[in-house]
């Protein structure tokens, strides 16, 4: 049975079927993501101050992946205009420049953008003095104005030098600290490193661990069983808790470039500027890492890295970032199957159905970068 | 396209048109990344700064629906007008639904400061009348 109109135009709607059927998806598509986004400037708009965090995204990569995305929808125009010029050569060069560009999108966001987050933590105190404590050790005696400084440009950099700045309302202990945990402390007083994979710097720190104190004090079975290699056994209404998994006493925390000094380099370099606490009487130390911070578990309320748990801007950027480069992903695939010889049979046999078909790939992969053209400045900008 | 042009039309019309579409996504973005550097946020209020960078994108968004998906010569046929028309008018009325229920919070009894984590201030404690 022959499929009507693949390759000639429906005399009713003027496309063929393939094109009519792409510019319904897409429809549906405008749907799912307008449904998120709604949904994103709903809690944008509404968050109070100090709850949104803008000032976490690497505006570099993003900026960078954006230009890649652009790229790659020029270059897939370019492999279908080489097909109406019966250009088979230059087709598989450009489609080939398109599937090398959005695995650069990939590579970015999934090896580089997201793992970054997953080792880059928040850390809460329970108390005011517990919080006063660790911000003498990083930033010496006279902490505050810059422990502030530093919260108003993450949380509310818009209220800055108001008369009131609302970094002043908020309690110290929920100020977090933020950086990467190098090692840990155990019940024996032990140190271990963590990580130290392959070299890559992201991937020697610890990956999502997680800690809060108040789901821990809401479990009701307090009564948790160790098995014989003294990993804890949760039951159903225990919370997952990377203290309790690997009975930590302390972390051992590089406070992160980018928030305490926005002019140094990473704290790896030992370059950043709250080593200076040490001559104000702080007591942060060095080691390999640089500067290095000892929190003790009593000491912290919430232990949390900016996976999608952390926050409600985390859960949105994961969700929509997530689900657009689900999308890259299955363009890719779409695009590697019209580089098979399969596809130069297609092509040979009907020259027409094959440029229709690279059309609508096109029309998909077109979609895919609108939606980050919204997605960037809505993210990574505001 | 719904148009079959000639291999003259793609190589002198079309293929420059790509590049135009080009520069105008790469200036678009860094237009909007220099605005954010420049910190117009700041300068100009939360809300005008999302109204420009929102502006830009939808510059840049509507060129590649208008070359990059051929709507320039795809517009006149009604299959892709009104699929088009009517997602847009449902996007918009979706947008203006939940963003609009937010733009109406002040309520009565609403405060407007309503951090959870914020020292209140302790109040005097109302004598009752016995």
């Amino acid at each position: 049975m022959e499929i009507p109109y693949y390759d000639k135009e429906r005399p009713d709607t003027g496309l063929y079927n393939g094109k009519a059927g792409i510019w319904l998806f897409l429809a549906s598509e405008v749907m799912l993501f307008g449904a998120l986004f709604s949904a994103y400037v709903l809690l944008r708009v509404g968050a109070e101050p100090g709850t949104w965090s803008m000032g976490l995204m690497n505006q570099w990569v993003g900026a960078f992946n954006t230009l890649i995305l652009i790229a790659s929808s020029a270059t897939i125009v370019m492999a279908w205009v080489c097909l109406k010029l019966n250009d088979w050569k230059g087709f598989r060069k450009w489609k080939w420049a398109t599937v090398v560009f959005a695995f650069i999108f990939l590579i970015v966001k999934w090896s580089y953008e997201w793992p970054a987050k997953f080792t880059h933590y928040d850390v809460t105190f329970v108390s005011n003095e517990s919080a006063a404590k660790v911000y003498t050790d990083v930033l010496g005696p006279k902490f505050d104005e810059k422990q502030s400084d530093v919260w108003q440009k993450r949380f509310d950099p818009l209220k800055k030098d108001k008369e009131q700045p609302s970094a002043t309302q908020v309690k110290l202990k929920d100020k977090p600290l933020d950086g990467h945990i190098v090692g840990y402390i155990d019940s024996e007083g032990v140190k271990h490193k963590v990580g130290a994979a392959w070299g890559i710097p992201f991937w020697s720190h610890a990956f999502a661990w997680r800690h809060d104190r108040k789901n821990i004090e809401k479990e009701k079975d307090k009564s948790i069983r160790y098995d014989e290699d003294g990993r804890p056994v949760y039951k159903e209404g225990h919370f997952r808790d990377t203290f309790r998994d690997k009975d930590i006493k302390a972390i051992i925390l590089v406070p992160a470039h980018g928030t305490w000094d926005t002019k140094e380099k990473h704290a790896n370099s030992g370059t950043v500027k709250y080593a200076e606490a040490k001559h104000d009487g702080g007591h942060a130390h060095s080691d390999e890492h640089g500067h290095t911070v000892t929190i003790a578990r009593e000491d912290i309320s919430r232990l949390s890295s900016y996976e999608p748990a952390h926050s409600t801007f985390f859960a949105t950027y994961y969700t929509l970032t997530g689900l657009h480069a689900l999308h890259v992903l299955g363009g890719i695939l779409v695009m590697l199957y019209h580089l098979l010889p399969v596809s130069r049979r297609v092509y040979e046999k009907n020259p027409v159905q094959f440029t229709n078909r690279i059309e609508i790939t096109g029309l998909f992969w077109h979609f895919v970068d609108l939606v980050w053209i919204f997605l960037f400045p809505i993210l990574y900008l505001m | 396209m719904s148009d079959e042009h000639s291999p003259e039309y793609y190589k002198k019309k079309f293929i420059p048109l790509i590049y135009l579409v080009g520069g105008i996504l790469i200036g678009g973005t860094i237009i909007t990344f220099a605005a954010d550097k420049m910190g117009i946020a700041e300068k100009w209020g939360f809300v005008n700064a999302l109204i420009f960078a929102l502006s830009v994108a939808v510059v840049k968004a509507s060129a590649v629906i208008y070359i990059f998906m051929h709507l320039k010569w795809d517009i006149k046929l009604k299959t892709i007008s009104i699929t088009l028309g009517c997602t847009v008018i449902f996007l918009i009325g979706m947008m203006a639904l939940t963003v609009g229920s937010e733009i109406d919070y002040f309520k009565p009894g609403h405060e407007e400061n309503t951090w959870n984590h914020v020292s209140q201030p302790e109040q005097e404690p109302v004598p009752t009348e016995k």
